[in-house]
């Protein structure tokens, strides 16, 4: 496979009420990896997806994609996305079949009729997220986490090389969260870049390797071990976090000390040196508000 | 009796206006499932009513009816997105304001330079006295726009459903949305004569709301939808006949009391069965109580 690579280059884009969501952003991925896209909710985390997908024309700057245009990355079925679950409308009469097939769209014919070859990739990437009994299911009448699922299935279907995710964590239960994070990393194993926004800090040092931090431009990009720092996500989050300290020893330079930021989401723990401790797991379990 | 009933059958001119009106029908009710999914219902409301001054225009030019009034309803549609895109007033205030501003154009145009076209007929449509022209504009309309959405369908609904996803796959969402509305435009002409601009809207709505309450197929939904416009329009123009009555508020009651009834009853998303559910379901809830554990004394 010729070289992969994302290519944000200055990027300012503004809606049509003259509001900049985001700008002078520039960030750069070159080999598979899973990066988060951090920040507070209205930092613009959606808007620079938007960017990638050829959504809003940026008013400066350009995105590549492997040395591509948005839109011939496009027509060559490079980019895969899942979208926010707010973004879907689920009383839309399709199936879960009908979704996953839209992922194959790109491949057929004129009047999009499934070939014998886009039904058993359709079959394979819905059991791959082990959804298949659900393919005549209306979209609606699926818990949080399968719809999630399903909407993965359709990326899958697609055989893209990047992958972008909008906050595919929220409303999710836990299993299925560790089911998705487990397929990231098949995904990054098979070659492709995943980029995906999520404010759940918690669970981000677990399974991405990159970040980019932003608040309506890029505050902070690299390796997660020197980027997700304690420093930086104050700078992004502000006020937007809680920050408890636990020190039981009341030693100056104490190294049991940890620190939690946590929004509303997952939390995140730091180590004295201000970086991520590692393993994060989630003590208590959540339960799946959307089943 | 059967003789009675079969009456209009007889007329030249009730049998063209079934036919004409069926025909239409269909193809509004066939546009009407992507209306309704895409909430575009008060967009189609503008557009029919944004044709009027087409007509007149086209009449002064000596040119087809359809030609000024598609040209008129599609000016509306690129002048509201033009306007959107540059203020913040919200949407619905932009096309309440673009279109009653052609509206208003169309009803002194026509009251100053009288056309072959009445007001009243473009307004309340008039199918039984319709011309041969006429006829032929309608028809090509409406099987063009019947051809593309055989066609296309797919991508429209891709489009309707995820515009996101259709980019990721290369399609051309911003061609795919002039080409609903420029389909919406059309149907909204090719419906003028035969209910008038004031119920084209029902066409273009009623029959996809209908059938959206009966199944959750999309490919489905466009043949009931279909089926509904058809015989609805069918039956509205020959009811009309004995009612000695307007032919588009004929065809609109009988949709709207086919709504009326799928609303209460269809089987899965009705009125009733829902209700019903919903009782046999609190029903078979276990009454369980708490229980509360006994106070302990401090
Ligand atoms: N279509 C739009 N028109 C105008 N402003 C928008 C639009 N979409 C988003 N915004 C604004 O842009 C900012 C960034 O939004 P978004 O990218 O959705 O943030 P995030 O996904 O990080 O929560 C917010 O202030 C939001 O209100
Ligand atoms: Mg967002």
């Amino acid at each position: 496979m010729a070289e992969i690579n994302l290519k944000v280059d200055d990027v300012t884009v503004a809606y049509s009420n003259g509001h900049v969501a985001l700008h002078d952003a520039s960030f750069e991925l070159n080999r598979p990896t899973i990066c988060a896209l951090v920040g507070v909710n209205g930092s613009g985390k959606s808007t620079l997806f938007k960017a990638i997908m050829g959504f809003v024309q940026p008013i400066k700057g350009r995105v590549t994609i492997s040395g591509e245009s948005v839109h011939q990355a496009h027509r060559k079925n490079w980019v895969a996305y899942v979208p926010q679950a707010e973004d879907v409308d689920w009383s839309f009469p399709v199936s879960v079949w009908d979704v996953v097939l839209m992922g194959r769209y790109g491949y057929m014919n004129f009047l999009r009729i499934p070939r014998q070859e886009d039904k058993r990739i359709a079959r394979e990437c819905l059991e791959r997220v082990g959804m298949w009994e659900f393919r005549d299911r209306q979209i609606g009448e699926l818990s949080g986490g399968q719809k999630k699922r399903v909407f993965l299935a359709r990326a899958l279907a697609q055989q893209g090389r990047f992958l972008l995710l909008d906050e595919p964590f929220t409303g999710v239960d836990v299993k299925t969260e560790e089911a998705i994070i487990e397929l990231l990393m098949e995904l990054r194993e098979e070659g492709l870049i995943v980029f995906v926004s999520s404010h759940d800090l918690g669970s981000i040092p677990r399974f991405c390797d990159q970040c980019v931090i932003i608040n309506r431009t890029v505050l902070a990009t690299g390796p997660i071990e020197t980027t997700f720092t304690e420093r930086n996500l104050t700078i992004a989050f502000g006020g937007a976090l809680r920050n408890v300290r636990f020190d039981h020893t009341d030693e100056p330079g104490s190294r049991n000390e940890y620190r939690v930021l946590t929004d509303d989401e997952g939390a995140l723990v730091f180590d004295h040196e201000g970086k991520p401790a590692l393993p994060v797991k989630r003590q208590i379990a959540e339960s799946d508000h959307h089943d | 009796m059967t003789e009675l009933l079969l009456a209009p059958f007889q007329y030249d001119y009730m049998l063209r206006a079934m036919l004409v009106s069926g025909f239409i029908g269909a193809v509004c009710a066939l546009l009407s499932c992507f209306v309704t999914l895409k909430g575009w219902s008060l967009m189609g409301d503008a557009l029919s009513h944004a044709v009027v001054p087409g007509v007149s225009i086209a009449f002064l030019l000596h040119l087809p009816f359809a030609v000024g009034a598609f040209a008129s309803g599609m000016l509306a549609a690129l002048t509201m997105n033009f306007i959107k895109s540059r203020t913040r007033l919200r949407e619905d205030a932009v096309i309440g304001l673009v279109f009653t501003t052609f509206l208003a154009l169309g009803v002194l145009l026509i009251s100053l330079y009288p056309s072959n076209i009445s007001l009243t007929t473009i307004i309340l449509g008039n199918v039984l006295g319709i011309a041969d022209e006429d006829i032929l504009q309608i028809v090509i309309i409406a099987a063009v726009t019947l051809a593309v959405l055989l066609l296309k369908w797919k991508d429209l609904l891709l489009f309707t459903f995820d515009p996101h996803q259709a980019r990721a796959v290369g399609l051309n969402t911003d061609l795919l949305g002039l080409l609903l509305l420029t389909l919406l435009a059309a149907t909204a002409v090719a419906a003028l004569q035969a209910v008038g601009a004031i119920l084209v809207i029902a066409m273009l709505v009623t029959p996809g709301a209908t059938a959206y309450l009966l199944t959750d197929r999309f490919g489905r939904m466009m043949a009931i939808s279909s089926g509904i416009g058809l015989l609805t329009s069918i039956v509205g123009a020959w009811a009309s006949f004995f009612l000695n009555t307007s032919t588009g508020g004929c065809i609109v009651l009988l949709q709207t009391i086919l709504f009326l009834l799928v609303f209460f009853f269809a089987p899965k998303y009705g009125f009733v069965p829902i209700r019903r559910q919903t009782r046999r379901s609190t029903k078979s809830i276990p009454v369980t109580r708490a229980r509360v554990p006994e106070s302990h004394p401090h």
